[in-house]
């Protein structure tokens, strides 16, 4: 995919405001720039997001972490909606829309969120707040070269605009690892202030984007793109949100020229290789094979690294076509070579199928089952990455595989239960040692998800003993019926709260 | 669950010296007559470079200890003398160095035996005597040429606990050690601790994340070595190659039908081509060892005293057979087994004197995945990591001899736009599935008639492919840029 340097997160480069009172370093109103603009006062068409969110405790997922308070600002779009960042919203337990005064509150609910897009749309039911506030139109979209102005308020409650300039545009992955979308680079030199975690950015008084990320040693910001908020609020437009398409393919370059060789392909056709298909994705249905060379899609030649030539934008990643440029049930076309014959095949963009293994659980709750003190779980990458910030060599071997090669799994289960872990109990005398196993039959039935867990443990073989087989093991473990239901009442009494979430 | 390589804890060369200890009172028989068979070794060694293995390695040396048991026999440990260049021992009071050279080294059990050029001059001097596994609480010393100065050194201890446990040599092995209360330091390694005037031990090791303890070999470990060489050459210790989960579960014994009585092990994991392959399978029941009671923790009673069921094997030899008492789908069984060595073991053992194999062709390095090279390259790719965790115990071994990883790139206009492929393990070469590293070789040195080496890699996004014709000139020109002097190095 796209590699580009990561930017750090603004989360890290600046504190979160909120414990910072102290006036703005400040009093000088906007800048001459923004004199210019013949667009009204800013500080009503913003709103601070005010939101607390609390994560599931990894380990014993019947229970949530400490609760943090995280602060932004949200533009305000039409119907008086409040369009922020998912980001924001993650995990959130409670959200509150202020006033950029600071004068009014009013709680509010998410309409709409793409964590992959990384936006979200919040409303809110207080006429009294939102009577005031006037909606922001949404701009044309800009070109490279093009001013934006990134708006910050301050503890005052004063307007702080930062003007920028785009210097490129690119596909990035702002929030989610692997969800790149069209992207602004502005070059802007910003200074901290208060709720400087994502930031309307505007183009004459209309909204152009939003600001994701900064980075102070780079003077660089990026922002989503306008035709990808355009896109979300078209898509939320009807109240049921579906989401950004994707192909379905991975790629890799074709600048190894001794590869295109063998490949066959004349120098001056680019192209990329597609290096493997999605099962039950849209390329595949259209036909694409791995080993393919796409040469163009939708009339864009596609050169040896993946680029094409956007009217607009210039030189940018393919993967914005199909992941952005277009929503849910249009087609694309696709020119390729296969076996040096060109060909060209259309594909239909479709949502992407959930994972094996779920690469968020944000608005979800985690699906575990406590029997006898054994903790199965349904595993997903935020559990993975609980095994450390290097999660990625720390983690188990044998639950990295079904994260890694989802496909040698996916015909015999629809999510990953796996043991992970065991809370000492009088049924669980020598398990103490056992976690981290994947879990492939209990009395007989296969697992393909956690709900089958909770049913086979609920057919109790006669000998009141079930067994459970392991992924990978050819022995089974033996869990007493009796026993390990008195423990399971003792663990309640002890102050387990549930002993399962199915849903 | 099947054991996996237990982390090394242990280390071989550990602590700053210790406080100070009360050298004890003299014992009746003449102690320093037996100083003087205490010797000090000067090793000199040269340990290869995996980073770049057609390099001599890196020079350095070391002191140990090592005692006399034998005309022209010296004991020691095997870390002391391990990739040794040059050998040089002293005598106690003695300016001398005699040079010495290694006679049979075991790695497994970090014992070495080691001769010098001419004996003359130690003739005359006492013979250890290899005596029994001390008690628990008795007073031991521990004599060797610990850092902290140039003299001999004595310090006493009590024997804290007998157990079987890693020896940090190899990182690969477990046998019995005796834990004592007397730090051992480095240059203690080799020497000898005495009870009673005979050798009870080998100090080896200590660690570093505990004082005041120091780990010996026992002579039961010491006596097979010293068997094991009887016929000229060092066997491997054989291994029962099997996996076992504990039965302490109610509900585990009451599904497998075993009375409450605390015996037999759950067999979880038979490795291919190893002693029980063949004989006992996963999920079967392990009651007796050569007539001793296996518990339900995998442990036989010994001379008073629980100890881990490998033991039984542990005392024996390739070729010895072992008497299993085990039922497997219901029937009993009483068989004799015949023990072997397990090979691809080694795979997770630090391999000493000898020489890395590589492969360098048109820049590419090539080389055989074991602990040495792990320990050089950071491998992150999760497909070299899966490979190497489960060579043994799913028995990829059968299959790929050597696991070929793609180490690095000697960069050259012929391999460029292929770093992506830096650290990844090849599948296949020309549609051919890569078992070894001199059938890579093979592969390699054969032209395919579309003129292409085309090779595929674990998780690899695309082949990698190599132009045949270019590849000579590549070579030629790599060589002499690197200061390759051998392309290939196929001999250990």
């Amino acid at each position: 995919m796209n590699p580009k340097a990561l930017i750090l997160s603004l989360a890290s480069v600046w504190s979160l405001a909120g414990c910072d009172r102290t006036p703005a370093p400040t009093e000088t109103m906007p800048t001459t720039e923004v004199a210019d603009l013949p667009a009204p006062d800013p500080t009503l068409s913003v709103v601070r997001v005010n939101t607390t969110y609390q994560r599931w405790n990894p380990g014993q997922p019947w229970e949530k972490l400490d609760s943090n308070q995280r602060r932004s600002l949200g533009a305000v779009v039409s119907d008086s909606r409040v369009l922020t960042t998912a980001e924001m919203v993650a995990d959130s337990t409670f959200i509150e829309l202020e006033t950029s005064d600071g004068r009014k509150l009013a709680p509010a609910k998410v309409e709409a969120v793409d964590y992959e897009a990384n936006l979200a749309l919040l409303s809110t039911d207080d006429t009294e707040f939102t009577k005031d506030l006037v909606p922001l139109e949404i701009s044309e979209t800009p070109k490279i070269g093009d001013t934006l102005q990134i708006i910050q308020i301050e503890n005052s409650g004063n307007p702080l605009i930062t003007p920028g300039l785009i210097q490129g545009v690119d596909v990035v992955a702002s929030f989610l690892p692997g969800e790149y979308f069209l992207t602004y680079q502005l070059k802007t030199s910003m200074q901290t202030a208060a709720s400087s975690f994502t930031l309307p950015a505007m183009r004459e008084g209309q909204l152009a984007g939003f600001l994701t990320s900064y980075s102070a040693s780079d003077q660089l910001a990026d922002i989503t793109a306008t035709d990808i908020i355009r896109s979300f609020l078209q898509d939320a437009a009807d109240g049921d949100y579906a989401g950004f398409p994707s192909l379905g393919i991975a790629t890799a370059a074709l600048d190894d020229i001794k590869f295109r060789n063998w490949l066959g392909l004349a120098p001056e056709i680019g192209g990329i290789y597609v290096s493997s298909v999605l099962k039950g994705g849209a390329a595949e249905a259209a036909g694409v094979r791995k080993g393919d060379v796409i040469t163009s899609i939708d009339e864009f030649a596609v050169d040896q690294t993946g680029y094409i030539q956007h009217p607009a934008y210039g030189r940018l990643f393919w993967s914005h076509l199909v992941h952005g440029a277009k929503p849910v049930g249009q087609t694309v076309s696709l020119e390729l070579v296969r076996d040096s014959e060109p060909m060209t095949l259309t594909a239909t963009l479709a949502r992407r199928k959930e994972s094996l293994v779920p690469t968020h659980t944000f608005g979800e709750s985690p699906r575990f089952l406590v029997k006898g003190g054994m903790v199965f779980q349904e595993l997903t990458r935020p559990l993975l990455k609980s095994f450390g910030k290097e999660w990625q060599e720390t983690a188990p071997l044998n639950l990295l595989e079904p994260y890694e090669n989802p496909e040698a799994f996916e015909d015999r289960m629809d999510r990953v239960i796996f043991l992970a872990g065991v809370i000492p109990t009088p049924a669980t005398i020598g398990y103490e040692s056992l976690r981290n196993l994947i879990v492939d039959q209990v009395n007989g039935q296969r697992i393909r998800n956690i709900k089958d867990l909770a049913a086979a443990f609920e057919n109790v073989p006669a000998d009141g003993l079930h067994s459970i087989l392991f992924d990978e093991e050819s022995f089974t473990i033996e869990l007493d019926e009796v026993i390990s239901t008195s423990v399971d009442s003792q663990l309640l009494r002890q102050g387990i709260s549930k002993l399962s979430r199915l849903d | 669950m099947p054991l996996r390589f237990i982390a090394l804890l242990l280390l071989s060369v550990t602590l700053p010296l210790a406080a100070q200890t009360e050298i004890p009172d003299k014992p009746a028989s003449a102690p320093s007559e037996i100083y003087r068979s205490v010797v000090r070794i000067e090793a000199a060694v040269q340990v290869p470079d995996y980073s770049a293995p057609w390099n001599s390695g890196r020079f350095g040396g070391g002191i140990g200890t090592g005692f006399i048991i034998g005309k022209n026999r010296i004991l020691t440990n095997a870390h002391v003398v391990s990739n040794a260049r040059r050998l040089l021992v002293t005598i106690h009071g003695s300016p001398e160095k005699y040079p010495a050279k290694v006679d049979f080294i075991a790695h497994d059990c970090d014992l070495a035996l080691l001769s010098v050029e001419d004996f003359t001059d130690f003739d005359s001097f006492p013979v250890f005597d290899i005596g029994g596994v001390p008690e628990l609480e008795s007073q031991v010393r521990v004599i060797g040429y610990p850092i902290g100065g140039e003299r001999l050194s004595v310090t006493r201890g009590v024997v804290s606990r007998v157990d079987f446990s890693s020896y940090s040599h190899s990182r690969a092995d477990q046998h019995l050690v005796i834990q004592i209360d007397a730090a051992i330091n480095p240059g203690n390694s080799g020497g000898p601790v005495l009870q009673d005037g005979k050798v009870i031990g080998v100090a080896f090791q200590g660690r570093r994340d505990a004082d005041n303890t120091g780990y010996i070999i026992p002579t039961p470990v010491i006596r097979r070595f010293l068997k094991d060489i009887e016929d000229g050459s060092y066997d491997h210790y054989v291994d029962l190659a099997v996996s076992t989960f504990p039965l302490y579960n109610p509900a585990m014994r009451k599904a497998l039908k075993m009375p409450e009585d605390g015996s037999g092990v759950l067999i979880s994991n038979v490795i291919p081509t190893g002693t029980c392959d063949g004989i006992l399978k996963p999920g079967d029941l392990l009651v007796e060892i050569d007539g001793y009671a296996v518990d339900s923790a995998g442990q036989v009673l010994i001379d008073g005293a629980k100890v881990d069921l490998n033991e039984i094997v542990e005392r024996k030899f390739a070729g010895d057979k072992v008497q299993l008492r085990y039922r497997s789908d219901g029937v009993w069984h009483d068989q004799d087994v015949l023990l072997k060595t397990l090979p691809p073991n080694q795979m997770y053992a630090i391999q000493y004197e000898k020489q890395p194999r590589y492969i360098v062709y048109a820049g590419l390095v090539f080389q055989p995945l074991d602990t040495n090279l792990f320990a050089t390259e950071k491998f992150d790719d999760y497909q070299v990591r899966r490979l190497f965790q489960d060579y043994l115990s799913e028995g990829i071994f059968t299959e790929r001899k050597d696991i070929v990883i793609l180490t690095q790139l000697l960069n050259d206009p012929i391999n460029s736009r292929l770093d992506s492929f830096q650290g990844m393990a090849v599948d296949t070469i020309n549609g051919k599935k890569v078992t070894t590293l001199d059938q890579a070789h093979e592969l390699l040195s054969q032209s395919p008639e579309d003129g292409h080496q085309v090779i595929e890699f674990f998780g690899g996004t695309r082949p990698l492919v190599l132009p045949v014709a270019d590849v000579p000139e590549a070579n030629t020109r790599i060589q002499g840029t690197y200061e390759i002097d051998q392309l290939v190095n196929l001999a250990e």
